[in-house]
C-alpha cells in the first residue's frame, strides 16, 4: 500500500513553486469565500430583521388558539370553548418551555370608533398592558401619549386612524362592538396614546385596549381569551418550540392549536424561504466564476509539469497516482484559500456585525412581506454561511482540478520525456 | 546459469507521419542476460531511445514482442505495465529528471515509497546507497542545489534502489563533463559488479562504449552489430 503522504507532500510543495500564481489563485478563491459568507450574512441579517420586526410588532412568534379559531376568528372561539381556561396556568406552563421569553393573553373583536361626526371601522386587540410588551412591540410604538393602563377605559390607536378621526392623546372616543351575548357593547374610551408601527394597515385599522375592560365590553368572562401570543429567544426555533409546547399544553386537558410564525405569517415565511434560495444562487454564481480561473491556472501548471508526470509513470506510478498529484494540489489550494478567506472574512463580519451600515440617509423604513425593516445592513452570524461557502470553495478547487488531472493522466510518457 | 532479463522478437516501431511513416525501430531481436553491462550505440535517430522506451513499456511496439523476465510486456495493460516498471525496471534519463520538489533522499526512495516499503527501511537503504556512490550528506538537498553529476547519481540511486532486474539508462553521461561522466560510469560499473544490476544504456560517448561489456550498434533502427567486449555478459556476435 502506497503511503499517500508523498502525494500530499508533492502537492503542497508544487503549490509554492510559483508563489505569485498560487497567491493570485488563492486570493480569487479567498475573495469568493468572503463574498459568499458576507452576502449570506447580509441576507440572513435582512431575513432575521424581517422575521424579528415582522413578528415582534404585533403577532409574536408563536400563537396558541382554540383549534377552531383560525381562519374565521370567531368571537366565540375562545381557548377552552365557552368554559374558558385557567389563563395563569397556561402562562405558567408556556413559561416553562425552553426558549420562551414572554407570553401574553389577547382578546380580539371588530367594531366602530367614533369621534364627533367621524366614524371608522376598527380591529380591537385586548391586551394585558403589563405582559404585552414582553411579546409584541405595539405598545412600545406609541409615539404620542402613553399605553393604556390595566383596568382603565383607555385605547391606543394607530396614527392613520387618529388622523382620520382628527383626534390625539386625551380625546374621547365611542367604541361599539358586537358582544358574545348578541348585544352591542358600547362605551366611552379615552385615547391614551397614538402608535406608529410603519405598517399602513395596522396604523389605520388597529386599536389596543386593556384586556379586562374589553372582555367586559364583549361580555366574555375573564377566563375567556382568543389567543396567547408568545415571544421566543430565537425566531428560527419557533417550529421546534411549538411542537414541544403542544406536548406540554396537552397536559392541561384542553385542546389547543399551537402555531409558529411560519404558519400564521405564511407570506413572511415564503419570503424567507425565497431569500434562502437566493443565497444558494449567490454561492453558485460566485464559485462558478471562480472555477474557470482556477481550472485555467491548474491546467497551465499541469502543462508545465508534463515531463514530471512522465517520470512518475516511468518509475512505476500508475495513471491514478499522476491524477492524485493534481487533485491533491487542488484540495491543498482549496484549504489554503479557505484559511486565507476565513482570515479576511472573520474581522470584516465582526466589524459589520458590531457596526451595522446605516442606510437611513438613502432610504426610509423598508416594507416587505408585511414587515417593516430598519434601513440597516447588518450581518447575521450563522454556521450555515461559512459552512456552505467552505464546502463550495473546496468543491470548486476539487472540480477545477479534475480536468487538469484528466489531461495529466493522458500525457504519453515517451513523448513527454522527449520534450514533445 | 544465465537468466534472460530481456528478450525481444522482431521489434518494430513505426510513427505515422506525412508524407511517409517513420520506421524508428526495424525488426530488433535481442537477448540480455542478468548481470550484463550493455551499451547501445548509434548515431542520432538510430532508434536507441525508442528501443529503451519500448523495453520500459513507455511506448508500445507497432509489431513484435518483448519479454522482461517471464512477462511478455506487449500483452500487459497500462496498470500492469506500471507495476512491472515499479518492480523490475529502473530508469536513468539524460536530463536527470529528478522531481524538483523532492529532496535527494525523497527522489532516491521514490520507487520504494510507491512499493509501500516502510520509511525506516527506505531511509536506511538510501543512506547505504548514497554512501556507496558518494552522495552522503546530500540527502536533504533539492535537485536545484545539486551539481549535474550529483543529480545524475541521485537518478542512478533512484533507478537501482528497488533492486530491479534491469536498469535502462538513456545517454546518462551526455549532460556531464568528462570527469563527472567517468565517475558516474564507475558508480554504475560498481553497482553492476557488486550488486549484479543489469544495465542497458544508450550512448554516443566512445569512453562509455569502451567500458561496456557488450556493445550493440544500431543503425537506422536495426541492430548492425552486437559484440561482447568484456568478461561479463552472454553471447556476442557480429551481424
Amino acid at each position: 500500500m502506497t503511503d499517500s503522504s508523498i502525494w500530499w507532500r508533492i502537492a503542497w510543495r508544487n503549490l509554492w513553486r510559483n508563489r505569485r500564481r498560487t497567491a493570485i489563485t488563492a486570493s480569487a478563491l479567498a475573495f469568493g469565500f468572503f463574498v459568499s459568507v458576507f452576502m449570506i450574512g447580509v441576507a440572513d441579517g435582512i431575513v432575521d430583521s424581517m422575521v424579528e420586526d415582522g413578528t415582534r410588532i404585533v403577532t409574536g412568534q408563536i400563537q396558541v388558539h382554540d383549534p377552531g379559531y383560525r381562519p374565521e376568528r370567531s368571537l366565540h372561539s375562545t381557548l377552552g370553548g365557552r368554559d374558558g381556561v385557567d389563563v395563569s396556568a397556561f402562562l405558567d406552563r408556556i413559561g416553562e418551555v425552553g426558549g420562551v421569553t414572554g407570553a401574553a393573553p389577547r382578546v380580539y373583536g371588530g367594531g366602530l370608533l367614533s369621534s364627533g361626526e367621524e366614524t371608522v371601522a376598527a380591529g380591537f386587540m385586548g391586551v394585558d398592558p403589563l405582559l404585552e410588551p414582553g411579546v409584541s412591540g405595539i405598545l412600545a410604538a406609541v409615539t404620542e401619549g402613553r399605553a393604556p393602563r390595566p383596568g382603565a377605559r383607555e385605547v391606543a390607536i394607530g396614527s392613520e386612524m387618529a388622523r382620520k378621526l382628527g383626534v390625539g392623546a386625551g380625546a374621547e372616543l365611542v367604541l361599539v362592538v358586537p358582544a358574545a351575548d348578541g348585544s352591542m357593547g358600547n362605551d366611552l374610551y379615552t385615547v391614551s396614546g397614538v402608535f406608529r408601527t410603519g405598517l399602513p394597515g395596522l396604523d389605520a385599522f388597529q386599536a389596543v385596549v386593556p384586556i379586562d375592560v374589553f372582555q367586559d365590553l364583549l361580555a366574555l368572562e375573564p377566563n375567556r381569551i382568543h389567543e396567547i401570543g408568545i415571544d421566543l429567544r430565537s425566531a428560527s426555533a419557533a417550529r421546534d418550540v411549538a411542537t414541544e409546547m403542544e406536548v406540554v399544553l396537552s397536559s392541561l386537558g384542553v385542546e389547543v392549536a399551537v402555531e409558529p410564525w411560519t404558519v400564521f405569517r405564511r407570506e413572511l415565511y415564503e419570503y424567507v424561504s425565497m431569500a434562502s434560495a437566493a443565497n444558494s444562487i449567490i454561492v453558485f454564481i460566485v464559485f462558478a466564476m471562480a472555477i474557470f480561473g482556477v481550472a485555467n491556472t491548474m491546467l497551465m501548471a499541469t502543462y508545465e509539469r508534463r515531463r514530471e508526470f512522465a517520470v512518475v509513470r516511468a518509475l512505476g506510478g500508475t495513471p491514478g497516482s499522476v491524477a492524485r498529484t493534481v487533485v491533491f494540489e487542488g484540495i491543498v489550494l482549496g484549504v489554503v484559500s479557505l484559511i486565507a478567506g476565513a482570515l479576511i472574512t472573520a474581522p470584516v463580519m465582526m466589524w459589520v456585525h458590531a457596526h451595522p451600515i446605516d442606510l437611513s440617509g438613502f432610504t426610509d423604513e423598508i416594507r416587505a412581506a408585511g414587515s417593516v425593516m430598519r434601513p440597516l445592513i447588518q450581518v447575521a452570524y450563522s454556521v450555515k454561511g461559512p459552512l456552505i461557502s467552505s464546502v463550495a470553495l473546496l468543491l470548486t478547487s476539487l472540480f477545477a482540478a479534475l480536468y487538469p488531472a484528466f489531461r495529466a493522466v493522458r500525457v504519453p510518457p515517451a513523448d513527454a520525456l522527449a520534450g514533445r | 546459469m544465465n537468466r534472460t532479463v530481456v528478450r525481444t522478437e522482431d521489434l518494430w516501431k513505426v510513427y505515422p507521419q506525412e508524407p511517409k511513416p517513420v520506421e524508428a525501430v526495424r525488426g530488433v531481436s535481442l537477448e540480455i542476460q542478468a548481470g550484463e553491462f550493455v551499451a547501445m550505440a548509434g548515431p542520432s535517430g538510430s532508434g536507441k531511445t525508442t528501443v529503451l522506451n519500448l523495453l520500459g513499456g513507455l511506448t508500445r511496439p507497432t509489431r513484435g514482442r518483448i519479454w522482461i523476465g517471464e512477462d511478455e510486456i506487449t500483452a500487459l495493460s497500462d496498470r500492469e505495465l506500471a507495476r512491472l516498471r515499479l518492480e523490475s525496471i529502473g530508469f536513468v534519463f539524460q536530463a536527470f529528471n529528478l522531481l524538483p520538489v523532492l529532496t535527494a533522499l525523497e527522489n532516491a526512495e521514490f520507487t520504494l515509497l510507491l512499493r509501500g516499503v516502510p520509511a525506516e527501511e527506505r531511509h536506511r537503504r538510501v543512506r547505504e546507497l548514497f554512501a556507496l556512490i558518494g552522495l552522503d550528506g546530500l540527502e536533504d538537498r533539492k535537485p536545484g542545489k545539486l551539481s549535474g553529476g550529483q543529480q545524475q547519481r541521485v537518478a542512478v540511486a533512484r533507478a537501482v534502489i528497488g533492486e530491479p532486474a534491469l536498469v535502462l539508462a538513456d545517454e546518462p553521461t551526455a549532460n556531464l563533463d568528462t570527469a563527472t561522466g567517468a565517475a558516474l560510469l564507475e558508480v554504475m560499473e560498481r553497482l553492476n559488479h557488486e550488486n549484479g544490476v543489469t544495465f542497458l544504456f544508450s550512448t554516443h560517448d566512445p569512453r562509455v562504449m569502451e567500458r561496456a561489456h557488450r556493445l550493440i550498434h544500431l543503425v537506422d533502427g536495426s541492430v548492425e552489430s552486437d559484440v561482447a567486449q568484456g568478461v561479463r555478459g552472454g553471447v556476442g556476435h557480429d551481424r
